[in-house]
């Protein structure tokens, strides 16, 4: 029984942290967009 | 030039090239002489186990010392950066692509030559009877693994891990005809030799039909810049 | 993004219906005696497999695609379905040994299927490391296009060489299961099973392409700005 519990968590942990990891690599990625999108106007301007 | 000058050139060159400094060869060599050597140490085979374990063994000497090869095979363009001229010069890259590739199934079949030698003196194989079945397996196993071989050193070439990069690719992949060579070569040698030796023989045919005409066709994009 | 939430939504309901259907709707496998739940893993194991295909599919289409046209999407499509297909890959083999342990007593055994799906992964980890190692991105795209045919030409080729090999040197059959007259409520949660995971892989699939793009997209920026810098100047 164990051996099922262990299979199944192996699978939801190891889906959980790859969801999160992309989740998160994301987010960084539009922050940057962002404060790269404001530095770009800003040269513009100047 | 036509396509087949073409290849024939390259070839040559190819052939040239080793004669005069014979670096890839005697690699080659030493490197399954040494290989059988460690196989005998490691496991100290009696006749049975010999006949057991010794399709498996000589292939896989085999296969090592033709990744030995293959990556001397675009390794030294690469040095002299010759890959860029070669790809100047009007030449088809289906006659790079078999130039290459033959010059890399020639080198193989002379070391293999020897080193099949080797092991019937060294395990006591008996060779003679069986000797044409030996001699179309030989060549049937070694044309689909240089044929994957060329195309993988081109891709390794590359890339930064150049060397480690050929094997890791190239085992997988040629993985069929390994198994079909093993097979047929230990079929070869159980008498009566019955089905199973045709079979393999056909599938090795078959292997080398689609994965020489498909690495022919994907070469140009490997070359391209 | 809306449809990437609605998508979110469809998995994250398939995936319950799913697991009912695994644990309370499926029966409990009779011949195996007390041990008989672990057989439960198996609708994950079968599901993980055939997604691993499916991503191994995907890779092989777009690899050919890309030659074909070249467009960076493409590209994107062929890595993230060859990322998947490990990940996936993963999930069958460690599954499988899971659960085979119980109820055959050995963690391995290398019969057809079990061998050759173990080759694939390690292909589909080759073809990662292959573009982990080429710096320049046109060449990268090009050169794991090719081999992303070659491979996926082989694995088909690999399998029936290794069933063919074992026909002649019976090892241990593991009864795959599928198909081997499965009992109705059984095949039934397995195909909820398979539907729920390929949602699952094409959800997945939408996240992962989208951060390759977004990730373009920070470096297109990066470099805008760097060339600006350099006209201001």
């Amino acid at each position: 029984m164990t051996y099922l519990f262990a299979a199944y968590t192996i699978i939801w942990v190891v889906l959980f942290l790859y969801i999160f990891n992309l989740s998160k690599r994301q987010h960084k990625f539009h922050e940057q967009v962002t404060r790269l999108e404001r530095l770009i106007e800003n040269r513009k301007k100047s | 030039m036509n396509f087949l000058n073409q290849t024939a050139a390259i070839l040559w060159k190819d052939i040239l090239t080793e004669y005069r400094t014979k670096d890839a060869l005697t690699s080659m060599l030493l490197f399954g002489l040494l290989v059988i050597l460690m196989f005998h140490f490691a496991f100290e085979p009696d006749s049975l186990e010999t006949e057991k374990y010794g399709p498996g063994l000589l292939w896989m000497t085999f296969v090592f010392a033709g990744i030995l090869g293959m990556n001397r095979a675009f390794a030294g363009e690469r040095e002299n950066d010759s890959l860029q001229g070669l790809m100047l010069a009007p030449v088809d890259w289906g006659a790079i692509f078999l130039g290459k590739m033959l010059a890399n199934f020639l080198f193989m079949l002379v070391v293999e030559t020897i080193i099949l030698l080797s092991f019937t003196l060294f395990f006591n194989f008996d060779l003679l009877h069986r000797l044409s079945w030996m001699v179309t397996i030989t060549l049937l196993g070694t044309l689909g693994f240089a044929s994957i071989g060329t195309i993988l050193a081109a891709i390794s070439m590359n890339t930064r891990m150049s060397d480690v990069m050929l094997p890791l690719l190239l085992l997988p992949v040629a993985l069929p005809a390994v198994i079909g060579a093993v097979q047929a070569t230990a079929a070869a040698f159980t008498d009566p030799p019955g089905e199973a030796l045709t079979f393999w023989v056909k599938f090795l045919v078959v292997f080398n039909i689609i994965f020489v005409t498909l690495p022919l066709l994907l070469f140009e994009y490997v070359l391209e810049e | 993004m809306k449809s990437q939430n609605s998508l979110a939504i469809l998995t994250f309901v398939l995936m319950l219906v799913a697991l009912y259907a695994i644990f309370i709707y499926a029966p409990t496998e009779r011949t195996m005696g007390p041990i008989g739940e672990v057989q439960r893993i198996f609708y994950f194991h079968v599901s993980s497999n055939w997604t691993t295909f499916l991503a191994t599919f995907f890779v092989f289409l777009n690899s050919i695609l890309f030659l074909m046209r070249g467009t960076r999407e493409l590209d994107i499509r062929a890595a993230t379905a060859a990322e998947l297909g490990t990940i996936f890959g993963a999930f069958g083999l460690i599954s499988g040994t899971i659960w085979a342990k119980p109820i055959w007593g050995i963690w391995w055994t290398w019969d057809a299927r079990l061998t050759s799906f173990f080759l694939l992964w390690l292909i589909l980890i080759g073809y990662q490391m292959l573009r982990r190692v080429v710096d320049s991105p046109g060449q990268r795209a090009r050169l794991s296009a090719v081999f992303g045919i070659l491979a996926a030409v082989d694995v088909p080729i690999v399998y029936m060489a290794n069933r063919w090999w074992r026909t002649q040197h019976p090892a241990p059959v593991i009864a795959g299961g599928a198909g081997s007259g499965l009992d109705r409520q059984m095949a039934l949660t397995l195909c909820i099973t398979m539907v729920a995971f390929t949602v699952l892989y094409f959800y997945l699939w939408k996240l992962r392409c989208e951060l390759e793009r977004t990730g373009d997209t920070v470096e297109a920026l990066q470099r805008r700005l760097q060339t600006q810098g350099l006209e201001v100047r």
